[in-house]
């Protein structure tokens, strides 16, 4: 079952909103838990035993983590200063180690499922090099639906509640519902226990206008799928597939294209997910803002794939700077360097681990761990480079604001987010490092007039994708320029609503990639 | 609530009425005149030209994925369409034979004998699905004939032909090789694979049919390792024996030398487009040999068929 697919959206989703519907306050969160767990169940079968363990080892970890406050607090109570500083330090070392195990535990089915092999692989090599007569076998296992997502959400709970940032949340259904919500289990977005808690088991009740919006959302993210991301898809596949048989111009148009699908086909999974969601009066966070009008690789970031980027942030940069020996070696080098140096320094350190943990999170090969250092360079560079820039710019009196430069900067950033979803793309590192090569060395127009027609895609599939992504970029401006478009229309009168509501459901009808002749785009996402 | 209930009634209802729109837009407009929306969704065969086709040949995922139609017209000149449905039965074969011959009176109908072993009372989710879909909402398997259609709308051309150059062949290219310990499938054996009396009952109709209006009924059996064996071969036999039809066992010997490592796209199950022209050759020679029909290549009348190859050579 996936989010796009008629059993979620003609049956799955219909039937729980009736029966949510039809029980009390009370009982509706357990429709919500009962319908996640089905779900998971329904995919992953007797894996969901780790989804319940993960799960349980949180509540539990925070229960004790709670408990282990609220004794330090009472000991604490009336005693001296000095005193005080003890004994916190002598349960923050027992909070440590619960936290500790907790993550380790949590985090080896994860390492289990989707990095065994690729390490064993490694191994094996190393032993080949280093001629040692050992080898691991390779063992491919199928990993418990959203084991990258809800991972992340129990540590990042279990990191708030030792924090002390979130209370151990007591009702152990509450914490359940809370790693599995059926929307969001397998592709996010991976939203924090403080975002959802309040919302996630109140019970709302589903009212005629959260529907309309929750189907609203999910027909625009059907629309960006079945338009756009699932017409270019054959397009993409033949054109990274055999990128040696076409000339650069088609590796070019092909990683372009690969960048818009993945955008179309996430943010469109983000829209059913956050739109599922909203029928049931549950905000989630958003995973996107217009990425593609990012004016440099870090503000790139902080647009697309959000909730992860904020994730890293919060539970790997800033652990990282404020680790006792990134601290030692920036006071270090404030002292032999200058503050300006020892930052740089310190915020490189932290980023290696951030890009390293992104790269291997999307996936357990090098192509990915590429596309990680990839980003970390360009941003570690970046860093460098951006006080030089401006110093320039202000010697050459060049506005930085000025709409031609930021365009400029704009189409620079897109142009190296192509680049990095190539090597996300390719099948190995080598064929991303092919296509360059032959975008550079051969680049060759009139040969890809000959080749453009024969990648599955004619005319009139450009000319469709075109009018969508007009509509789409449309959209965005809008949105970027602070505009509620969703409300916008519910202040429109009825003929002007149900006039948009019927083209946009007729345009997924007669427009969408589906059917004979299609290959509809896997959801990409779940796999990472 | 009862405004709100209303509104989406109303909604609904708009929405069914604008799908009915866009699929007479889109379906071939000289059908749906003649035969009505769902019939013509139903039976794409009824968006050829009437009178225009040869041979049809009915069955199950095994025909739209081992017959290829364009191959005889390419080869022979005949006219040919796989009137399939994935997991076909009988009731349905009959349905699908009997609009074939109020639209088009073709000279041949080849039956792909497998249907006649899959019980009505057990018929695969998948299959009902598909044949909901088709019968209800006929739109899904005809939206992409927008890209015939709206760039075509000033020339008017009122035929509005569905323009399927497959002809119902579905092109499969994927190879994955039968594994050899099924290579004997074909074990002799003297024993009879039952055939439920409903099934019985629908072929028996079926030979009426095409007994009533000249047709020529040919049994045929498309290679097909994971299915089909020699307790199947002997009931069909049987069956063609006592209906006095000839029957065509693809099956028996290998006939047509299907080289199981390349010509099958799912292990054994179905052909791909290798295994499919070796089955589609041999029953254009046969078309040859019977007599029954002729040469169209150079017939004006049958030019959408010379297109429809451009298309799909193309």
């Amino acid at each position: 079952m996936t989010y796009f697919g008629i059993k979620y959206i003609f049956i799955f989703l219909p039937i729980v909103i009736i029966l949510y519907s039809l029980m009390s306050k009370k009982l509706k969160p357990i429709i919500l838990l009962c319908a996640s767990l089905g779900l998971i169940f329904y995919i992953s079968k007797w894996l969901i035993i780790y989804v319940l363990l993960s799960f349980l080892s949180i509540y539990l970890a925070g229960l004790l983590l709670q408990k282990i406050d609220s004794k330090r607090d009472l000991i604490c109570e009336g005693k001296e200063r000095e005193e005080r500083k003890k004994i916190k330090g002598k349960y923050k070392r027992y909070k440590k180690i619960i936290l500790i195990i907790t993550i380790i535990f949590n985090v080896s089915f994860l390492f289990y499922f989707k990095y065994l092999g690729f390490f064993a692989k490694i191994a094996n090599r190393l032993f080949v090099i280093f001629k040692i007569n050992l080898s691991f076998e390779i063992v491919k296992f199928i990993a418990p639906i959203g084991i990258s997502y809800y991972t992340l959400k129990a540590i990042s709970y279990i990191v708030d509640v030792y924090n002390e940032k979130i209370s151990a949340e007591k009702n152990i259904l509450k914490v359940c519902l809370y790693l599995t919500f059926f929307p969001s289990i397998m592709e996010g977005p991976i939203a924090r226990y403080t975002d959802v808690k309040d919302r996630i088991y109140a019970g709302n009740k589903v009212t005629y206008n959260n529907l309309c919006f929750g189907y609203q959302r999910i027909l625009f993210g059907m629309f960006k799928k079945y338009v756009i991301a699932d017409r270019l898809n054959i397009f993409v596949k033949l054109a990274f597939q055999n990128y040696m048989l076409y000339s650069g111009v088609t590796s070019l148009v092909g990683a372009i294209f690969y960048t818009i699908m993945l955008y179309m086909e996430f943010s469109g999974t983000m829209d059913v997910v956050i739109g599922s969601a909203e029928i049931f009066d549950i905000i989630l966070p958003e995973n996107f803002r217009q990425p593609f009008f990012s004016k440099n690789i870090s503000e790139f970031w902080s647009r697309w794939h959000i909730t992860l980027g904020t994730w890293l942030k919060d539970y790997i940069f800033y652990p990282v700077s404020l680790s006792k020996p990134v601290k030692m070696l920036t006071n270090f080098n404030k002292k032999v360097f200058g503050h300006r140096f020892a930052s740089i320094i310190m915020g490189g350190i932290a980023l290696f681990f951030v890009w390293s943990l992104n790269g291997l999170w999307h996936g357990a090969g090098l192509t990915f761990l590429f596309f990680g250092y990839y980003h970390f360079a360009l941003i570690f560079l970046g860093n460098i480079f951006e006080p030089i820039i401006a110093k320039i710019c202000e010697i050459l009196n060049i506005n930085r604001q000025n709409k031609i430069y930021v365009f400029f900067r704009i189409i620079k950033t897109t142009i190296l987010v192509f680049i990095g979803e190539l090597f996300f793309r390719a099948p190995r590192l080598l064929y991303g490092f092919g296509m360059i090569k032959k975008i550079v060395t051969d680049f060759n127009v009139a040969a890809f007039k000959n080749e453009v027609f024969a990648l599955g895609m004619d005319i009139k599939d450009f000319a469709i994708v075109a009018l969508a992504l007009i509509f789409i970029l449309v959209i965005s401006i809008l949105k970027e320029k602070g505009k509620n478009i969703r409300e916008d229309i519910s202040k429109k009168p009825i003929y002007v609503r149900w006039t948009l509501y019927y083209a946009l459901i007729l345009a997924i009808i007669v427009f969408g990639a589906y059917g004979a002749g299609y290959l509809p785009v896997d959801p990409i996402y779940v796999d990472f | 609530m009862i405004k709100n209930i209303g509104k989406s009634i109303l909604f609904m209802f708009i929405l069914f009425l604008l799908i009915a729109g866009i699929s007479c837009l889109l379906l071939p407009w000289r059908a749906v005149k003649k035969y009505g929306i769902l019939y013509t969704a139903n039976y794409p065969i009824l968006s050829e030209e009437e009178n225009t086709i040869d041979a049809v040949v009915v069955g199950d995922s095994l025909v739209y994925s081992g017959i290829n139609p364009m191959v005889v017209w390419d080869k022979y000149g005949y006219t040919m369409y796989d009137c399939a449905l994935a997991g076909q039965i009988p009731i349905i074969s009959y349905e699908t034979i009997q609009e074939s011959i109020n639209s088009q009176h073709p000279k041949v109908i080849f039956l792909e004998s497998d249907v006649l072993f899959r019980n009505p009372k057990n018929i695969p989710i998948d299959t009902i699905k598909l044949w909901l879909t088709n019968r209800y909402i006929p739109i899904i398997n005809y939206h992409d004939n927008w890209k015939k259609y709206l760039f075509n709308f000033l020339n008017n051309d009122k035929k509005f032909t569905k323009f399927d150059f497959y002809k119902g062949y579905h092109l499969i290219k994927k190879i994955k090789p039968a594994p050899k310990s099924r290579y004997n499938y074909m074990e002799y054996s003297k024993e009879y694979l039952p055939i439920v009396d409903e099934n019985i009952e629908y072929f028996n109709k079926i030979v009426k049919l095409c007994e009533k209006n000249e047709v020529k009924l040919v049994l045929i059996s498309i290679p097909n390792l994971k299915l089909w064996n020699y307790k199947k071969h002997n009931s069909i036999s049987d069956l063609a024996n006592k209906y006095n039809l000839e029957f065509i066992d693809f099956n028996l010997d290998n006939l047509l030398k299907i080289n199981w490592q390349i010509d099958v796209k799912d292990g054994g199950g179905h052909l791909n487009f290798r295994g499919a022209y070796k089955v589609s050759d041999y029953l254009g020679n046969y078309l040859k040999d019977s007599g029954l029909v002729k040469d169209h290549r150079k017939d004006k009348k049958y030019q959408s068929w010379n297109e429809s190859y451009k298309i799909y050579t193309s």
